[in-house]
């Protein structure tokens, strides 16, 4: 855990110095949290409210954190498991099959002002929603953030050797997309 | 395993930019707007439950509900229907039937012939005792009322 963070652990725990300290803990990730986030709902309306959530959380869980973790993986398994919460909450309003994702997250993706991407961007991003839940997750954190897989670990709460059978799995089918569809 | 070239050549070769765009100040104007919505929240905590109160609510609600219905239904059909009723009348009949047979059923025969041919104890009076008794009790109107048709 770098220094910063002990600070913003420590200073969390002092009752008197608490906003100070969470304040810089939004600064410091906030940006990094919510583009984990974007990738998962996709849409800006979307992922601003599930970052929202996400720090909310983390306000309110802080005294829970036992450091076991790193404050990184532990914000970003909060992140994670709020992007997943908020993605099943939208398809029940919109009454759809929670094993159905694709079509909805589509949809979610075209209709969004803040995606500027290219066809060929777009093609990318289709074949990503096709992937099950947790495979989306691993290539996202691997292929765009280039995390480790120790820490995609600790954060997933998935063996090392899992999350390179996911990615592995993952690559080939969006291969498989990117050659197959129009 | 995860050697990108090897197992997807096609998606190596793309440029991993990123397809997605924000408002513009979004990160500036965050924080604050996250504060707000803190301090909304903190306005609208309701207030802690004691944690007995709250197990017990369910087994507590239970009870009542049963409480009332035996109040609404069990209770007035127990104590108000007409069979009920008619029960305890044709118990009563009963019972007096029961009183009377018990007494002829412990009679022996000849106690119940004997008490069937007994003597009256009527009292036996002449005709001038009765011409005296209506002389004295009925006037002669009384008479004429009794004869006339």
């Amino acid at each position: 855990m770098d220094n910063d963070d002990l600070e913003i652990i420590a200073g969390l725990k002092r009752e008197n110095q608490k906003d100070l300290a969470f304040n810089s803990l939004v600064n410091k990730y906030k940006e990094r949290l919510y583009w984990h986030i974007r990738k998962i709902v996709l849409n800006h309306e979307d992922a601003d409210d599930v970052l929202q959530n996400t720090f909310v959380k983390v306000w309110r869980s802080i005294d829970k954190f036992r450091e076991e973790s790193s404050l990184y993986t532990w914000l970003y398994r909060i992140a994670t498991n709020e992007s997943l919460t908020f993605i099943n909450a939208s398809k029940r309003r919109n009454l759809m099959p929670l094993n159905e994702t694709s079509d909805f997250m589509v949809k979610n993706l075209t209709s969004d002002p803040y995606f500027e991407g290219d066809q060929l961007q777009l093609k990318l991003q289709q074949a990503i929603i096709r992937l099950p839940e947790k495979q989306r997750i691993v290539f996202n954190m691997k292929y765009f953030d280039e995390m480790k897989y120790e820490d995609m670990s600790q954060i997933l709460d998935t063996s090392v050797g899992a999350l390179k059978a996911s990615y592995h799995h993952a690559a080939k089918k969006i291969e498989d997309f990117l050659k197959n569809s129009d | 395993m995860d050697d990108l070239k090897d197992i997807a050549p096609e998606l190596s070769k793309l440029k991993k930019e990123n397809p997605f765009k924000v408002p513009e100040h979004y990160f500036d104007d965050f924080s604050a707007r996250l504060q707000m919505k803190l301090e909304a929240g903190k306005m609208i905590v309701p207030a802690k439950q004691n944690r007995f109160i709250y197990y017990l609510k369910p087994a507590l609600g239970l009870a009542a509900s049963f409480a009332l219905i035996f109040m609404l239904v069990y209770w007035p059909l127990k104590t108000f229907t007409p069979n009920q009723t008619a029960n305890n009348n044709t118990d009563t009949e009963i019972s007096e039937d029961e009183g009377y047979l018990s007494i002829v059923e412990k009679m022996d025969e000849n106690s119940f012939f004997a008490l069937l041919y007994e003597p009256t104890n009527a009292v036996e009076f002449s005709e001038e005792d009765l011409v005296a008794y209506i002389n004295t009790n009925i006037t002669d109107y009384d008479i004429y009322q009794g004869t006339e048709f």
